[in-house]
């Protein structure tokens, strides 16, 4: 399938690339917000069976983690690809204002666009792939994409008069799908740094497909993080990225209330997380020389001292306490240490691996990896 | 700072008896405090009996009590250059404030110290404001039938409180003769159901029913529709807010936000302003009883609470820590019912109003809602116990409505207690609120059960 979507000449620049780094790092955020006592704490491993029986054994778990800073999705998500505090509007209008992993990677490794990606479910993250800095910038940032946000506003479109076809149309969908994307992909859910920076047709085409042929299997469209999912598999299939942040957000639907939703959520990313990890051991691009970190983002509001799990922003305890997964690659397997670690810690750990150099920033490389 | 509050009437009057002591205060307190005053003709009662008492308590303390209570704010106010703003306009002087703060990251430190601020003030205006010899309330917190109670969890978030009652449930099968049961017929002439006609004392505020579906409101009469001469459009009411029943008006709601979104949304600030500015009501007979403070309520509660319009127990559950926190009514009752399953993808729809054609089969969860309302009846009740008026002087009930066993919590006395009681019958529960509260009910056949309405 993957043959089809994306664009040959995307394809082709790879063997351009002299410098690709032997080993390859994949960051999955077990985002939306989650708390401690609902996964990695003993009452909560009935959520995340998959991590708890199968991936800890396998790694190396920190269970002190802390995330400093603000207590938005986008700010701690900036903060784990900067390695430093982010203070930029919550809602993704603005850049993070320190360099990225991905600027620095790509600029020191010369190394093209399609070796950094950030495929997130969060409909703001669409700056996370690099700040605005004169040295770094668009020309060193990660590929974002937005898979679910583009999916959503065709949806949207097509059922938002009494006028065409609705979403039953499959067909008329596709043709939806297209003009969304010719109308302004980056305001809601491509940005490839291509030549020009304008979509090929083919890829328009590709993708448009891809997600249809996605929306019709009856078997798995039921959140956008499976879409999410659906996207980084077809990225590493194709391009084998060195460096690859993967966004899930469903549980952020916590926002919503339902404590069973949040848990449902909870319980799914567990199981993408799985599948994830299976692929990518699947692939020979990716099996022995990938280090995976699974790392919420933020945790969310304690019953008693915050709001409650349907929030975040208290800026209690409970929002800042969560937990590091590290397995793969380099990482010792069947280990723990209580070592109190921050998730700004990832950046430079990522740095370390992937052999390029950190700027001043707050995290430190996590020293039980071996880089 | 100067500002231009255009205030009127009583909080006219507030602002120019406390101006002197309102403009030693550090300027994003006493903006705090203006956009309060500009809500007077929409605050509850008891939030402008805090509002004056929080200003003659503050006009109360030497000026160097007030200074030093002050100082965190002012420090962080200056290094932020927040008094170099030339807005005049409290609300949006807040708006500036609080962008200049978070540019200087100092938003959070001003977070704290404003509520370090408060934490020194509200003990003494609680003690003022609720003394330990004010009447007792009571929060009843129901599990509609069709729920999937899992009776071995059932309250399992109330660890170690309260005491478990068996229940002897004969007579009172059914959603409508339980509730019947529970509070008591509606007599001849009156409104609402006589649990409730002897609790309410001066306002319909003093009880509040909010439930997701509409048996609570159906042992009741609106107010609005009653049309008798002889009596006031309040008399004898009470507060209602049903879900189902504001359907028309939250799909109003929903409409209005979706073609604002359409038409484009410059940010969420933006938003949320028109929002607030939206002048739509819900229908004549939607509400028990409606006054322009209780319109302006439930329009806060559908715009300004997460989930709020979509989730039916979402929607109790806010609602119902709004009125503790706001109204602070003397009966809350609550009942959750079954929500509908999320339909994949949803958010795609969320806004829009897709045709028939569109529409996935609803699809009720009936296990999930369990799980949720779990959840949502502890936070209103951890929210209950977090206000003054409540802690130490509530008796909290739950009931699930087919289940023979009620958990009641007497706040003064939380503890977990042995239970090794007899099986109350659904009237004993009657009297037990109705001996709590002091409320006399004629004719009741139940008996108060001892250790809960005892001293």
């Amino acid at each position: 399938m993957a043959d089809w979507w994306l664009p040959r000449r995307l394809f082709a620049q790879r063997t351009a690339d002299r410098r690709k780094p032997e080993r390859r790092v994949i960051v999955v955020t077990f985002g939306g917000g989650v708390r401690y006592e609902d996964t990695l704490a003993r009452e909560g491993w009935v959520n995340i069976p998959h991590l708890a029986s199968e991936l800890v054994p396998q790694g190396l778990v920190y269970p002190v983690a802390r995330h400093e800073g603000l207590t938005g999705h986008f700010n701690s998500t900036g903060a784990l690809v900067t390695g430093s505090r982010q203070n930029v509007d919550a809602y993704g209008s603005e850049a993070p204002v320190t360099p990225t992993i991905f600027e620095l990677f790509r600029k020191e490794h010369a190394l093209g666009p399609e070796e950094a990606w950030v495929i997130a479910t969060n409909k703001s993250f669409g700056l996370m792939g690099g700040s605005k800095l004169r040295s770094f910038g668009d020309p060193y940032s990660a590929n974002v994409v937005l898979p679910k946000q583009l999916l959503i506003s065709t949806i949207k479109a097509a059922v938002s008069t009494e006028a065409g076809p609705g979403v039953e149309d499959r067909q008329a969908l596709a043709e939806r799908m297209m003009l969304a994307l010719d109308e302004g992909y980056e305001g809601f859910g491509w940005k490839v740094f291509e030549s020009g920076r304008v979509l090929g047709a083919e890829l328009k085409a590709s993708l448009a497909k891809s997600l249809l042929d996605y929306f019709n299997d009856p078997a798995t469209p039921t959140s956008g993080d499976e879409l999410t999912f659906f996207m980084t598999k077809e990225i590493m299939n194709r391009f084998a990225p060195s460096l690859l942040v993967v966004n899930f957000w469903d549980i952020d639907i916590a926002h919503y209330g339902a404590y069973s939703l949040y848990l449902e959520a909870i319980r799914r990313t567990d199981r993408l997380v799985h599948e994830l990890w299976q692929h990518a051991r699947s692939l020979r691009e990716y099996r022995d020389r990938t280090t995976l970190f699974v790392v919420p983002e933020m945790g969310r509001d304690s019953d008693v001292a915050g709001n409650g799990f349907a929030n975040h922003r208290s800026g209690d305890e409970s929002c800042r306490r969560v937990w590091l997964v590290a397995l793969g690659a380099g990482v010792p397997k069947g280990a723990g240490t209580e070592r109190p670690i921050k998730t700004m810690d990832v950046a430079p750990t990522v740095a370390r691996i992937l052999g390029f150099n950190m700027v001043e920033c707050e995290g430190k490389p996590l020293a039980e990896l071996a880089f | 700072m100067q500002f231009n509050a255009g205030l009127t009437g009583e909080a006219a009057t507030l602002a120019r008896q406390h101006s002197e002591m309102l403009a030693r205060l550090p300027a994003t307190v006493h903006a705090l405090i203006l956009v309060e005053l500009q809500k007077w003709p929409l605050l509850f009662g008891p939030e402008q009996r805090y509002q004056r008492a929080l200003l003659e308590h503050l006009s109360g303390l030497s000026r160097r009590e007030l200074d030093q209570m002050a100082a965190g704010v002012e420090r962080i106010e200056t290094d932020a250059g927040v008094n170099r703003l030339g807005e005049r306009n409290p609300s949006r002087f807040q708006d500036d404030a609080q962008a200049l703060l978070r540019k200087r990251g100092l938003n959070v430190a001003w977070r704290g110290s404003v509520d370090g601020f408060f934490q020194r003030v509200d003990p003494v205006l609680e003690a003022q404001l609720y003394p330990a010899d004010a009447p007792r309330r009571l929060v009843v917190q129901l599990y509609g039938g069709g729920i999937a109670v899992q009776r071995e969890k059932l309250w399992s978030r109330f660890k170690g409180a309260g005491v478990r009652v068996p229940l002897n449930l004969e007579g009172a099968n059914g959603t409508e003769r339980f509730l019947e049961a529970l509070f008591g017929a509606r007599e001849p002439g009156r409104r609402v159901p006589a649990l409730f006609a002897g609790a309410v004392e001066s306002s319909p505020f003093d009880a509040w029913l909010i439930e997701s579906h509409e048996a609570l409101h159906a042992l009741c009469e609106t107010s609005e529709t009653s049309g008798g001469k002889d009596r006031g459009p309040s008399a004898g009411a009470l507060t209602g807010l049903s879900y189902d029943r504001l359907r028309v008006y939250r799909d109003d709601l929903t409409r209005a936000l979706n073609r604002k979104i359409q038409s484009g949304v410059e940010s969420p600030q933006a938003f949320a302003a028109y929002a607030r500015s939206l002048q739509l009501v819900p229908p004549a007979g939607t509400l028990l009883y409606s006054a322009e403070v209780l319109l302006a309520f439930v329009r806060d509660v559908l715009l300004t609470g997460n989930g709020t319009l979509l989730m039916n127990n979402t929607f109790v559950e806010w609602a119902a820590i709004q009125a503790l926190r706001r109204a602070q009514p003397r009966i809350l009752v609550t009942r959750f019912g079954v929500r509908d399953k999320l339909k994949p993808f949803s958010s795609m729809v969320l806004f829009s109003q897709p045709r028939a054609s569109d529409h996935n089969p609803v699809v009720q969860d009936p296990v999930g809602s369990f799980i949720d309302v779990e959840q949502l009846s502890y936070y209103v009740w951890l929210n209950a116990e977090k206000n003054a008026a409540y802690r130490q002087k509530t008796l909290y009930l739950f009931l699930a409505e087919g289940v023979d066993e009620m958990l009641a919590i007497r706040s003064d006395t939380p503890a977990a207690t042995p239970s090794g009681m007899a099986p109350a019958r659904v009237a004993d529960v009657y009297a037990t609120m109705a001996g709590w509260l002091g409320v006399p009910v004629p004719g009741t056949s139940g008996r108060p059960i001892g250790p809960l309405v005892g001293p």
